[in-house]
């Protein structure tokens, strides 16, 4: 009996009461709750913005009565109605729509060879600096970045500066549709990059050198291998850009100099500027269902990217 | 006498004309890492020469270098009698078959395999016809429609291996392409690739460090070992005259025995006679006693492991090759080894 005692250690019965406890408070039959009980924040938190949605949608069917400043009691499309047939608005929607397709577009150019000379080169150093110069922008914020931008680009900034030692006069580089785009490039050129990397680092390298050796110069290789394989990673960056560019505030509004707003600066203005909060839910509706349709769009046309893990290896 | 000597010259040239691969003086170093040091070899056309050596002994840079990847730190190599330093890899009509396979997961079996004859600008109306001959070829006929990830290992190799001869290149370099794949399929498929190369007549570079895979594929084997081309010669020639003591043991199995007068001298483990009593060693030059210290039962033969005392308790290895003829000996049991003087090698240190 002795031995019998002494071959089971003191640590393994600790260990049984531990497990016969926890099996008293947390029942194996439990168990298939745990599933629910992990989604139960994300649930909780697409719940509210259900909710807060509902309200935006409810309000969006209010008009503001200008007297009063109280949102009507019965139920009206004329927001909707002033939407669709201000000029002004079709202007702000098409504005941020055509701009953020280009920079979309721009972005990915620019993003593509440095996300693939990022993996792609052997030398330790290089990918390093990449790596800081990619991530050193992301410390400093968006709203900071543009202020920089302005000391640049300014009349007396230090390009107009260097402009002026040779001789040439001062140009507006500021407060145009280009310098919003501009600054929204340069914004977003680490979001595409962060998400094309892994997108490249997932293509073998022999694959591409297997390419060679069938005959395909680089030119060929890029087009017939390298961009294929890379599409997920494309179509992941490409929606990022696109969404988080087409409701961008602080560039339209620092380097558009309130004369290239976007939609969510025309949200704001109604938010709280008019204090028109009817007008204002039915743009921040207009705007979530257009980023929708996109996102859409963009699936079905290229599938669905990295976001679709399975698919994405076709 | 000038008979003679032109005879001679017009062999000469008539050999140079046959020569496929001519590798000379090549060095290859990466950064510190001297990974191929003063390579030198021809290949005749339409043979099949299998690189054999240890892991990193420098077999794949010697290929990647033959197949363009990379550059020569200095020498040259001539394919067809052309200098090829300066060609890049898709200039090169060479076919590789790379460990990993490198099929393009994106394509079709057929869509791989018509790649290089798109990019070599095929006429496009050929191009399904050939592609479907070389898939029949492979014995994947039928399959073209299918996914890469939709085929198994061995029908993913014969893909490859259809993509790398579709458009019928100068020279096969294959890197270790069957070391993935399970015994039985790999032996079957070393049997394809012989097959398929006699068929086409292409001129083949293999690379491997399985040495049945060498002896039974190969026109002729090199033997690499700390990026050094240590032998080339046929199989045949590799395995019984060794040209030193690396190849001896990198190939087969041998016992090395005491060094005299500062030759090592080494023995076969099939070339030494086993038995109880010393009357069974009639005709043998050579006869130690030992004692049994293993005895492992392998089907086809019996391994024994034998402590001599005369040899410096050397543990000499012996295959024994008919062991049903006889019972088996026991681990512990006193035995005899005998070899005959001309199975012993010899080299000169
Ligand atoms: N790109 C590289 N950079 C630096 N060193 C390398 C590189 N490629 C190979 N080497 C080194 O060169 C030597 C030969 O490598 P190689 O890949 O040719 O060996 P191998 O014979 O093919 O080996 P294995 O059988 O394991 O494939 C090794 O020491 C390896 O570490
Ligand atoms: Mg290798």
């Amino acid at each position: 009996m002795r031995a019998a005692k002494s071959a089971y250690p003191l640590t393994w019965r600790i260990m049984d009461a531990l497990e016969a406890f926890a099996a008293f408070v947390w029942p194996a039959r439990f168990g298939r709750a745990i599933p629910w009980l992990m989604l139960a924040p994300a649930l909780l938190l697409v719940g509210l913005l259900v909710l807060g949605l509902w309200q935006i949608g409810d309000a969006s069917l209010r008009t503001l009565d200008t007297s009063t400043f109280l949102m009507s009691e019965t139920y009206t499309l004329a927001n909707y109605r002033r939407a669709f047939t201000e000029s002004l608005f079709a202007v702000v929607a098409w504005r941020s729509l055509a701009g953020s397709l280009m920079v979309t577009a721009v972005t990915l150019i620019l993003a593509f060879p440095y996300a693939y000379v990022m993996v792609r080169t052997s030398s330790p150093v290089i990918r390093k600096l990449l790596l800081i110069a990619l991530f050193l922008p992301f410390f400093i914020g968006q709203v900071v970045r543009a202020y920089g931008w302005l000391i640049i680009l300014g009349n007396q900034g230090m390009v107009n500066e260097a402009l002026s030692l040779v001789g040439i006069a001062p140009i507006r580089l500021l407060y145009n549709y280009w310098a919003v785009l501009f600054g929204l490039v340069q914004y977003m050129l680490p979001f595409a990059v962060l998400m094309l990397a892994p997108a490249l680092t997932a293509i073998p390298e022999e694959l591409e050198a297997a390419a060679g050796s069938l005959g395909a110069d680089w030119v060929r290789t890029f087009r017939h291998v390298v961009l294929p394989l890379a599409r997920p990673g494309l179509v992941g960056a490409g929606l990022v850009v696109l969404t988080l560019s087409l409701t961008d505030f602080a560039m339209p509004a620092i380097l558009g100099g309130g004369s290239q707003d976007f939609i969510a600066n025309a949200i704001y203005d109604q938010f709280f500027r008019t204090s028109d909060q009817g007008l204002g839910s039915t743009l921040a509706l207009l705007l979530v269902a257009t980023g929708s349709l996109l996102v859409g769009l963009v699936f079905t046309l290229f599938g669905a990217g990295t976001l679709a893990m399975g698919r994405a290896r076709q | 006498m000038p008979a003679v000597l032109n005879g001679s010259s017009i062999k000469a040239k008539s050999e140079e004309a046959g020569v496929a691969v001519s590798v000379k003086a090549v060095n290859m170093v990466y950064d510190g890492v001297h990974a191929v040091r003063s390579a030198s070899f021809d290949l005749e056309a339409g043979k099949f020469l299998t690189i054999l050596g240890p892991s990193g002994s420098g077999k794949t840079t010697l290929l990647r270098l033959i197949a363009g990847f990379q550059r020569p730190t200095s020498g040259e190599i001539f394919i067809n009698g052309a200098a090829v330093s300066a060609v890049p890899p898709h200039r090169r009509s060479i076919g590789m078959v790379f460990q990993k396979l490198a099929l393009f997961p994106h394509m079709t079996a057929a869509e791989n395999v018509a790649f290089p004859l798109k990019m070599r600008r095929n006429d496009a109306r050929d191009i399904p016809a050939r592609v479907e001959r070389y898939l029949d070829m492979v014995r994947l006929g039928g399959y073209g429609a299918r996914r890469v990830h939709e085929l198994s290992g061995g029908q993913q190799q014969r893909v490859a291996i259809a993509r790398a001869l579709v458009f019928e290149p100068d020279l096969l370099l294959l890197d270790e392409p069957l070391a993935a794949l399970d015994r039985k399929l790999r032996e079957e498929m070393q049997l394809e690739f012989r097959r398929i190369q006699r068929e086409l007549g292409v001129t083949t570079i293999n690379v491997t460090h399985d040495q049945r895979e060498a002896l039974v594929v190969s026109d002729e084997i090199i033997v690499m070992d700390g990026g050094e081309i240590q032998q080339k010669a046929r199989p045949a020639e590799t395995y019984r005259s060794p040209s030193n003591a690396f190849v001896a043991n990198f190939i087969g199995v041998t016992n090395f025995l005491d060094a005299q007068g500062g030759e090592r001298r080494a023995i076969r483990a099939e070339k030494i006679r086993i038995v109880a009593t010393r009357a069974g060693l009639a005709g043998t030059d050579t006869i130690v006693e030992g004692v049994v210290v293993d005895a492992i039962f392998e089907g086809e033969r019996v391994v024994y492991e034998v402590r001599v005392a005369s040899l410096g308790d050397a543990l000499l290895r012996v295959f024994d090759h008919d062991p049903s003829a006889h019972s088996q000996l026991e681990a512990g049991s006193a035995v005899y080894l005998g070899w005959a003087a001309s199975d012993v090698l010899e080299f000169k240190p």
